[in-house]
């Protein structure tokens, strides 16, 4: 235990001190942001840039009510179009709308310059019907119409929440479950993918290296690969601790930055009075979805049981692949020889990535249900399924079968990497791996 | 009990050919034992068998008296042909992590590194890249890494390999003192004269068989066919003419440039071929009698001459 205690320590240090690795570590969460917020921010840049749009309305009814958007203004005209088109060339486009728009929905037109956009011809449209609408309402004569509409807008939000087994309820948001199930799912795929890799090419190199020459007098070569194996793994959850610290302070400024601490306390208090009370806080719906996911975020027991649920599943899993993964690096003098090698590893990682896509729609089907017990799939599908709650037998009986694989396979992988080591010049075929694996010594 | 390794019957086969065949050797304890033979004759085999990195297919390795277990691999420190070492990192604390891995304790190798670093005079490589390093320079790192640990049976491969003539002195120098400090070493190599300055015992393989073994000595004087060289003052017809009647044989009469200058000295010289040892005696009394005897010696092979002639199947 000692030995491999000095080697995993020296596979950790190596890496964690390597450029490469406190780059990506300080790079992804800002990647990740980036990746959230750049989007709106690129909106918001657009948004400066006002295309204008000259109406010529036939009708007479809906142009002196067409409102001027975040991204488009519109300025009435009478000219014929092909003056218009003649005279204005920097303008986006010319919107016609006939005389008999009322009773026609196809009476409007709009001629474009350059192609537009389904958000400027929704916005249009959607303009244009709701002019319409609110004309033939008047045509009915109703008094004070404008608060009637005004007083009978009800827009709904669905708050859901889960009956467990002690009949308690639980606040849940399947935005929530479907954002945590697939970041999680696919941060466990990437990091076996990733580690995973680095293991066999740290296997690799040695080999070529002959440094496994030097080693073999001092080490057993089951120290050496379990080593490895450990120390890689201490470098990503390494990582992963980091990550999960940037997120909560970030989280955490963020979160008393925009007030969130109020909303919740408003929300809770408001949770404590009647219902009827609450239909009178009038809470616009995607605060409610907001509320409900920070009320998940903040519950103790679910976060306990996500982040808990990836530590376990991320080791198990990177354990298992990583000693795959060792003993082709082991059988091989060069990387290019991999590539046959690496499809029983690759595939059922694949295959789990896809039933990961499925399971986010069925959490509880027979797919994912079993994927979520074999062990070479349980990892990243039953990631999927955590967030969503699964029966305490299921979950026990996935990571004791996952235990009971990953020290089988670390046993078998050692046998194949004890000769792979050693042997040198000849491209090894699956079928020799599991001969070397039977090999006595 | 004299040998810490014994050898027995040891065959090892690979897909198509035959590394090994009943090779059977004695390493005597405390002795410095060549492994010599051309290339690719079995030689990295056996060292990798006795390493415990293969297992033979028939026969048997004794270790001290017992039959060779994982717990003896501790007691062997193995200096492999090529460098093993890690490119990236850097080389005092590489010689660290190998000690620790060793069972050296932090400090205690640190110390021991130390003192080797001082010794080599490379205290300044401490925090060098390995990859900076050339190939003689990794080959001492490696070196001190493998004797660090004072391990009971040191192997060497090819260890002169990328070495100028200074440091191989140099190295030359520890591997001997190594051995006075009680460590049998196994030395492999196909460069003869470094085996003539080094070893006490060596054995021959060729084309996976044992051809030769024993030590130096008797090997050379077995081999050496009982010639001797003697240098005179006086006349070489009188003395050809009175060795004519005793045991033995005159070789080669003609004067080379070497003698041609000692002849010029006043010195002559002869080589004769004396096939019984109790025949010197008479033979050099003889000598004596018929001209002044300046030196008389035996003509010792090198052992380059009984590599080629072992292998040549001329023996």
């Amino acid at each position: 235990m000692g030995k491999i205690a000095i080697i995993a320590g020296r596979e950790f240090n190596e890496r964690v001190r390597k450029k490469s690795f406190i780059i990506t570590t300080i790079l992804m969460p800002i990647a990740f942001v980036a990746l959230m917020f750049v989007p709106a921010l690129m909106m918001n840049i657009s948004g400066d840039d006002k295309k204008e749009i000259v109406v010529v309305d036939q009708s007479g009814i809906v142009a002196e009510h067409l409102q001027p958007s975040a991204t488009i203004e519109y300025r009435l005209s009478d000219d014929p179009v092909e003056k218009i088109a003649a005279e204005n060339q920097s303008i986006f486009g010319i919107l016609l709308i006939g005389s008999d728009v009322e009773t026609n929905p196809t009476a409007v037109q709009l001629l474009t310059y350059e192609s537009s956009t389904i958000n400027i011809e929704s916005e249009i449209s959607d303009q244009i019907s709701s002019i319409i609408e609110s004309q033939k309402l008047k045509a009915y004569n109703i008094e004070d119409i404008d608060s009637i509409l005004k007083a009978i807008e009800t827009p709904i939000s669905l708050r859901v929440k889960q009956l467990d087994q002690s009949g308690e309820t639980k606040e849940s948001s399947s935005i929530l479950n479907i954002a945590l199930a697939y970041i999680f799912g696919f941060l466990i795929y990437m990091f076996v993918f990733l580690y995973g890799n680095m293991v066999m090419q740290g296997v690799i190199e040695e080999k070529s290296n002959k440094v496994m020459e030097v080693m073999v007098s001092s080490v057993k070569p089951f120290e050496l690969m379990m080593g490895k194996i450990l120390g890689i793994a201490s470098v990503a959850v390494t990582q992963f601790v980091i990550w999960v610290v940037f997120i909560l302070v970030v989280g955490g400024a963020a979160m008393s930055l925009f007030g969130v601490n109020d909303m919740v306390a408003a929300a809770s208090s408001a949770a404590a009075m009647d219902p009827a009370a609450m239909m009178g806080t009038e809470m616009p719906a995607m605060d409610q979805e907001l509320l409900s996911v920070i009320k998940t975020v903040t519950d103790p027991a679910y976060l306990f049981r996500i982040l808990g649920g990836f530590l376990v599943y991320f080791i198990g899993g990177y354990l298992l692949y990583a000693a795959m993964f060792a003993a082709v690096g082991s059988a091989v003098d060069n990387e290019k020889d991999t590539n046959n090698l690496q499809l029983p590893i690759t595939l059922p990682l694949m295959i789990a990535l896809f039933v990961m896509l499925s399971a986010m729609q069925d959490p509880h089907g027979p797919l994912a249900f079993w994927c979520s017990l074999i062990p070479f799939t349980s990892p990243i599908v039953m990631m999927v399924r955590l967030p969503y709650g699964v029966p305490g037998w299921e979950l026990g009986l996935s990571i004791g079968l996952l235990i009971v694989t990953f020290v089988a396979t670390v046993f078998l992988a050692g046998k194949i990497y004890r000769v792979g080591v050693f042997m040198y010049g000849k491209k090894p075929t699956l079928g020799e791996l599991i001969k070397w694996s039977r090999y006595k010594y | 009990m004299n040998e810490l390794i014994r050898v027995e019957n040891v065959t090892k086969q690979f897909a198509g050919h035959t590394a090994l065949d009943n090779v059977s050797l004695e390493i005597p304890r405390g002795s410095v034992y060549g492994l010599l033979g051309p290339n690719g004759a079995g030689k990295t085999t056996l060292i990798r068998i006795i390493n415990r990195i293969t297992a033979p297919d028939k026969g048997q390795v004794w270790f001290n008296g017992h039959l060779l277990s994982p717990e003896d691999v501790p007691h062997i420190g193995y200096l492999p042909e090529e460098r093993g070492l890690y490119k990236t990192m850097k080389v005092g604390e590489q010689a660290l992590y190998f000690a620790r891995l060793k069972g050296l304790s932090r400090a205690e190798a640190t110390a021991r590194l130390k003192k080797w670093f001082v010794k080599f005079g490379i205290e300044s490589w401490w925090n060098k890249k390995v990859s900076e390093l050339s190939k003689g320079m990794a080959q001492k790192v490696q070196f001190i890494v493998t004797v660090l640990h004072e391990p009971e049976l040191l192997i060497f491969d090819e260890p002169f390999s990328g070495f100028d003539p200074i440091n191989a002195n140099l190295l030359k120098q520890e591997i001997l003192s190594l051995r006075d400090k009680g460590a049998t070493v196994i030395f492999s190599t196909h460069n003869m004269s470094s085996v003539e300055e080094v070893c006490d015992h060596i054995t021959l393989i060729n084309k996976s068989h044992n051809i030769l073994s024993g030590s130096l000595s008797d090997i050379r004087r077995s081999h050496g066919g009982n010639i001797f060289e003697v240098d005179f003052r006086g006349s070489r017809e009188a003395l050809t003419a009175a060795l004519a009647a005793a045991p033995c044989t005159l070789l080669d009469t003609s004067a080379s440039d070497d003698e041609a200058l000692q002849a010029s000295a006043g010195y002559d010289a002869l080589k004769i071929h004396i096939p019984n040892d109790e025949d010197i005696r008479s033979v050099v009394a003889l000598i004596n009698d018929n001209a002044s005897l300046r030196s008389f010696r035996e003509i010792i092979p090198s052992m380059n001459d009984i590599f080629i002639r072992a292998v040549a199947g001329n023996l």
